[in-house]
Parts: C-alpha cells; sequence; structure tokens
C-alpha cells in the first residue's frame, strides 16, 4: 500500500457530503397507444452514502422504472422521464448529455438486473462481457482487464475462475450467472450500485448466497446501494432504510426497523401482515384484497384508497400530504394530518 | 473448449452429400433422356427439306453420340466415366464438358458474388437502420421500398433496367461484352446492370428480414445492459444487439446464394447475355445436350449442398448455444 489517505470519522463525513445520489419529482410516463402509464409519478428520495435504500413495492408499482430512469435507460418511445431531476455530483443526470450519461453508466453508477440469463449477451463469453467494460471506462489493456475481471469472479465465490472466464451464459447455472452480472456491476469501481430484484430469479439457497454478497459489499466497500425488491424479508436484512411505493408514487420511507416494527401506512402494514410468520399455524396466508390499480387509469385522490380498509371519504378526493411522523419516517396518508 | 462432435458431424453430412448429389445425377439422367426429344431433332428439318432419309440421319447421330445404346449401359458408362473425372462430351459444342465449365463459371460466380455481396452489405445497413428508426419517415421509406423491390421479378427488371439505362440514357451497354478482361474496371461496369438486376430482390429481402431481426432484439435484457455498461450506442446496436441478430439473416443470405445460381442467376445471365452456367444450360436444354444438363445440375446440387453444410458449421460459432450432437 502506498499513500494512506487520512481516515475520516464517518460522522464527520456524513455531515460534509451526506447525500450521494438525489431523486426528486421524478416522473417517467409511458406513451402509449392505449393511454398514458405514469409508471413513476412524482417520486422523491436520497440516498446516502455508505447507505443500503431499500425501494420496496409489488410488481408494477415502478420500481424497477425509478431504477432505469436514473440511468436513462427508458426506451424512448414510448417512455419518457418527463419531470423532475436525479442529482449525482452537481450533475443533472435527466438533463446532462449523452456523452455525460454515458461515462457514468457502469463506471458511478451500476446496475443489477432482476434476470442474469437475460441481461448476460448469449452470444458473447462472461470473461469478454466483462472485459468490455473494464476497458470501456479504465482504459486497461486487455491482459490487465482479464486479471481484474477474474479476481472479481473469485470475489464473488466463482470456482474455477480461468475456466469460467470462457464459458458463455447458459453454460453457468442461474446463481452463477448472478454472481458474474454482480462481478461485472462491480468492475469499475461504482460509487453507486442498484441492484433491482436481484435475488427474484434465483431459488432460496442461491438467493442467501447473493445477499451474503450484499452484506459484504455493504461491509468492506461501504457501497451506497439501492435496493429493489418486493420481498420484506430482504429489506429487513439488508437494508438501512426504505422507501415504500404504490402506483408510482412513495406512500411512506423511513429507517427498516420504523418500517418493519412500525409501519403507519395502511398499505405497508398490509404488506408486512402478508409476511407468513413459520410459528403460526394457518390455512390462508393474508393478503392485501384487490390488485394493484391499471397504471393507466389511477384512481382519484390516493392511489390505494380502493384497497385500502382505512379508507376515508377524503382519501378518494386528495391526494393525502407528506406527514411527518418522526426524525426519518415519512409518509402520505390522510390518516396522519 | 474443443469441438470433436463436430468433425464427426461434418463427416456425416458429407456422406449424405454424396448420396443426395448421385441421387440427383440419376434423375436428371434419366429425364433428359426419356423426353420425346433428341439431340438429333435440330439437324432434322434441314435434312428432310433436301430430301434425305431422316431416320438414317437420326440413327447416325444418335450413335455418334452414344444415346442410342440401352439406357442402364449409358448410366453404367457414365457413372464410370465421372469418377474418372471425364464429365461427357458436349454434342452442341462439340468439346469436354469439364472444358466448357472451366470457361464459362468465372461469369457466373462474378455476377452471384458482386450480387450477393451488393445485396447483404446495403440491405443489411438499411435494415438496421430502418430498426433503429422504427416508426418515422425513413422507416416507412424503407419498408414500402422494400416491399416493392421483393414483388419486382428480376427478368423483368433486367428488360426494365436496359430501356432505361442502355436504350434511353445510353449510359450503360445493353449486352454484356465477353472480351473485356475479367479483373477490369470496364467489366466491373458492364456487371452494374445485372447485378441491380439480380441483386435487388434480395437487397429488399435483407432490408427486412436485417429489420424484423434487429427490432427482435434490441428490446432484448441484453441490450439494456450493454446500455448500462456505459457502452457506445454504436457498439450497443452494431455489436450487442446485431451480434444476436445474425444468425437468421445469414441462414437466409447463405440459402440465397445456393438458390440464385438455378433461380436469379440464370434469367439475369440470360437477359443480359452472360455466357455463364445458366446460359450455357439453358442452350443445352434446348439442343438435348443431355451431358452438359446434367454436369450444370450437378454442380448446383452440389454447391447447395456445401454452402448448406457451411452455413450449418458457421451457426455453432455464430451461436454458441447450438450443438449438433
Amino acid at each position: 500500500m502506498g499513500l494512506e489517505t487520512p481516515s475520516i470519522p464517518r460522522a464527520i463525513f456524513k455531515v460534509m457530503n451526506n447525500t450521494i445520489l438525489g431523486v426528486s419529482h421524478l416522473k417517467t410516463y409511458f406513451f402509449t397507444r392505449r393511454g398514458v402509464v405514469k409508471a413513476v409519478d412524482g417520486i422523491d428520495f436520497e440516498l446516502k452514502r455508505g447507505e443500503c435504500l431499500c425501494l420496496v413495492g409489488e410488481s408494477g408499482c415502478g420500481k424497477t422504472v425509478t431504477a432505469l430512469s436514473i440511468l436513462g435507460l427508458i426506451d424512448s418511445p414510448p417512455g419518457r422521464i418527463i419531470d423532475g431531476e436525479v442529482r449525482y455530483n452537481n450533475l443533472d443526470l435527466v438533463k446532462c448529455s449523452p456523452t455525460q450519461l454515458r461515462r457514468i453508466r457502469g463506471k458511478e453508477i451500476a446496475i443489477i438486473f432482476q434476470d442474469a440469463q437475460s441481461a448476460l449477451n448469449p452470444v458473447f463469453t462472461i470473461g469478454d462481457q466483462i472485459v468490455e467494460q473494464i476497458r470501456l471506462h479504465l482504459g486497461m489493456k486487455y491482459t490487465e482487464a482479464r486479471d481484474k475481471a477474474m479476481t472479481l469472479l473469485k470475489e464473488m465465490g466463482i470456482p474455477s475462475v480461468e475456466r469460467a472466464m470462457s464459458y458463455y451464459p447458459h453454460q453457468l447455472s442461474g446463481g452463477m450467472k448472478q454472481r458474474a452480472m454482480i462481478a461485472m456491476s462491480l468492475s469499475c469501481d461504482p460509487q453507486v450500485l442498484i441492484a433491482d430484484e436481484p435475488t427474484t430469479a434465483v431459488d432460496v439457497t442461491i438467493k442467501a448466497q447473493i445477499l451474503d454478497i450484499f452484506h459484504e459489499l455493504k461491509a468492506k466497500r461501504q457501497m451506497s446501494l439501492i435496493f429493489i425488491t418486493h420481498d420484506l424479508g430482504v429489506v429487513a436484512e439488508i437494508g438501512d432504510r426504505a422507501v415504500v411505493i404504490y402506483g408510482g408514487k412513495v406512500v411512506e420511507m423511513a429507517p427498516v426497523s420504523k418500517i418493519i416494527g412500525n409501519p403507519k401506512h395502511p398499505y405497508t402494514a398490509g404488506l408486512i401482515d402478508c409476511l407468513p410468520d413459520i410459528s403460526k399455524t394457518t390455512d390462508r396466508l393474508a393478503s392485501i384484497p384487490g390488485t394493484t390499480p391499471n397504471p393507466i387509469e389511477l384512481p382519484q385522490g390516493c392511489p390505494f384508497h380502493p384497497r385500502c380498509h382505512k379508507a376515508m371519504e377524503i382519501c378518494s378526493q386528495q391526494q393525502p400530504p407528506e406527514v411527518r411522523i418522526s426524525e426519518g419516517h415519512e409518509v402520505s396518508c390522510h390518516l396522519y394530518q | 473448449m474443443g469441438k470433436s462432435w463436430l468433425r464427426d458431424y461434418i463427416i456425416k453430412r458429407l456422406i449424405y452429400a454424396v448420396i443426395i448429389a448421385w441421387g440427383i445425377v440419376t434423375i436428371t439422367f434419366v429425364l433428359v433422356r426419356v423426353g420425346p426429344s433428341s439431340p438429333a431433332d435440330k439437324y432434322l428439318a434441314n435434312m428432310a427439306a433436301s430430301g434425305q432419309d431422316v431416320s438414317q440421319i437420326t440413327t447416325a447421330i444418335e450413335a455418334r453420340y452414344g444415346v442410342d445404346k440401352p439406357i442402364f449401359e449409358q448410366y453404367a458408362d457414365y457413372m464410370v466415366n465421372l469418377f474418372q473425372w471425364d464429365w461427357g462430351w458436349s454434342f452442341s459444342t462439340s468439346m469436354p464438358v469439364i472444358d466448357l465449365i472451366k470457361t464459362h463459371w468465372i461469369y457466373s460466380f462474378q455476377l452471384i458474388l458482386l450480387s450477393s455481396l451488393f445485396a447483404a452489405f446495403l440491405g443489411i445497413l438499411i435494415g438496421i437502420y430502418s430498426a433503429v428508426k422504427q416508426y418515422t419517415k425513413i422507416d416507412y421509406t424503407a419498408t414500402f421500398l422494400s416491399f416493392i423491390g421483393i414483388s419486382i421479378p428480376n427478368f423483368w427488371l433486367g428488360v426494365m433496367l436496359i430501356l432505361l439505362f442502355s436504350v434511353k440514357l445510353g449510359l450503360f451497354k445493353a449486352y454484356y461484352d465477353t472480351t473485356l478482361p475479367l479483373f477490369s474496371l470496364e467489366n466491373l461496369k458492364a456487371l452494374v446492370l445485372p447485378v441491380i438486376t439480380l441483386g435487388t430482390g434480395m437487397l429488399a429481402g435483407y432490408v427486412r428480414y436485417t429489420r424484423s431481426a434487429m427490432l427482435d432484439n434490441l428490446r432484448k435484457g441484453f441490450v439494456t445492459t450493454a446500455r448500462a455498461k456505459g457502452l457506445p450506442e454504436r457498439t450497443v446496436i452494431g455489436k450487442h444487439a446485431f451480434r444476436n441478430a445474425i444468425l437468421p439473416l445469414f441462414t437466409i443470405i447463405m440459402f440465397d446464394l445456393g438458390s440464385i445460381v438455378f433461380g436469379g442467376a440464370y434469367l439475369t445471365e440470360i437477359v443480359f447475355g452472360i455466357p455463364g452456367l445458366g446460359q450455357i444450360s439453358f442452350n443445352a436444354i434446348f439442343a438435348d445436350d443431355y451431358p452438359v444438363v446434367v454436369a450444370v445440375t450437378l454442380i448446383g446440387t452440389f454447391l447447395i449442398l456445401m454452402i448448406n453444410l457451411i452455413t450449418d458449421v458457421a451457426y455453432t460459432y455464430l451461436d454458441p448455444r447450438i450443438r449438433y450432437d
């Protein structure tokens, strides 16, 4: 080790520069033939340095679209970010040039997709796909980049790395593919890592191993993580703070302990009630009645009111304001006004 | 990773190819001989007009060409000769068939090669552009024009091109000049109209196939991954998406390469008077020149079989997921 950077106590560091990525009033709409899909309809959150922020919600609530919007990866047409900003290092990623954005993608902010099977290119080897990214951003020679790629794969717990480098995605198991995907996203030492349901497409044992990798990323690299999931068990295990999203809007935002222990929004409470409890025997698992609203015709007022058992008259008329319950715990619900 | 199974596969396919080629030769050999006409026919009118005995002449000519013998004997002789690389004697041109083919194959080859390159290169380029700019004016124009291109029969297009560019505008010669040296600009210029004639249909097809293959792949997860890696759009489309779109395109291009030997090139050669294999085969059919007809058929069959084999082997390199064992 050469020069040692003087270690700054984390508390001071936090005061100095707390937020690494800020998303505000983000609105991403899809203009389809059947109507305007308001997939993300005014989402705000801040990712703090070194924390793991979980975006939680059912399928179709806008979690993935939020992640893709951050990096400008929305397919256009039909999608478009119509409003809001994504602040990263004094730069608004929504308005910056395609070239600036390309320099950030994969280098500063990396993303891991849900299904490594379709996210990896079937006709290139794992090695080539990782090396490509390293050489693009770090300007390394092929052999150097190859060594780096192998080190990363080894770190991710992939056995016989040399051979794995020459494998095509179809020759690896689902868990191995996901590890390769994570290795690829980490290859340029990004500041922020967005993980879009990285454990959804793998089975339970692999899920535990993948989560271990994320634990290590937090512990060793102090990685700032945006972890997208619908699984509150995963949130409890890995998250520092959670943002609960419903109908393209944030309904509750709080530290994970409060989300799990003291949920305020009826939707969050419903999600937690749905978690099966192994100590109790029940015939039926709990569920939230109804289905996620059609994003083309979101209900008036609070998008959750048709399914909410505490709904009042005002809920179908007015959008609920953001209410502060305690330090860092905010909820958008008429109940707490 | 070795591909030891590929060697066995190629050997197996080569054995099949020989069997199929033999079958085709046999069928062609019999078919041309059971027809009602004879190589003597073209002499008969003159002979009869000058009062000579027609049947005597026919017998003499048929005996000279050896087509009076029982068909099984002819077939046995032909096969034995073929294995000694003797392709027989062309009745109508009075030279060994092998020499005839040696002089003429290059004209077909240059036409087919240039047309395929022209069609594949332009077609793929326009197709990619059209897919990337889906539902724009450029895309609609390309799709509409390619629809027209596919619908035009190439012999008609050839005649129209001659009328416009040769007869009206005088830019190109209407007829292919065989005296030009092969590797010269003049020869290339002489091939412009034939290449457009033969290539337009293929080009239009490739535009459509490329467009749809690219559209299939442009929305795939790995394309988003490629963008998320920070790659420039050129690499995302040209490398990550196109590399996956190649397989169906390659199939079509190779298939065309095989089929134009007997289809489009044949007609184009006749329209422009290019003395290629299509032209000599065309003449041989009308002259009942059996050995030439069989030989050209055999060459065509063999080419198609080999092109198919090359295509199948190339698949395993283009898409690592494909195996044949």
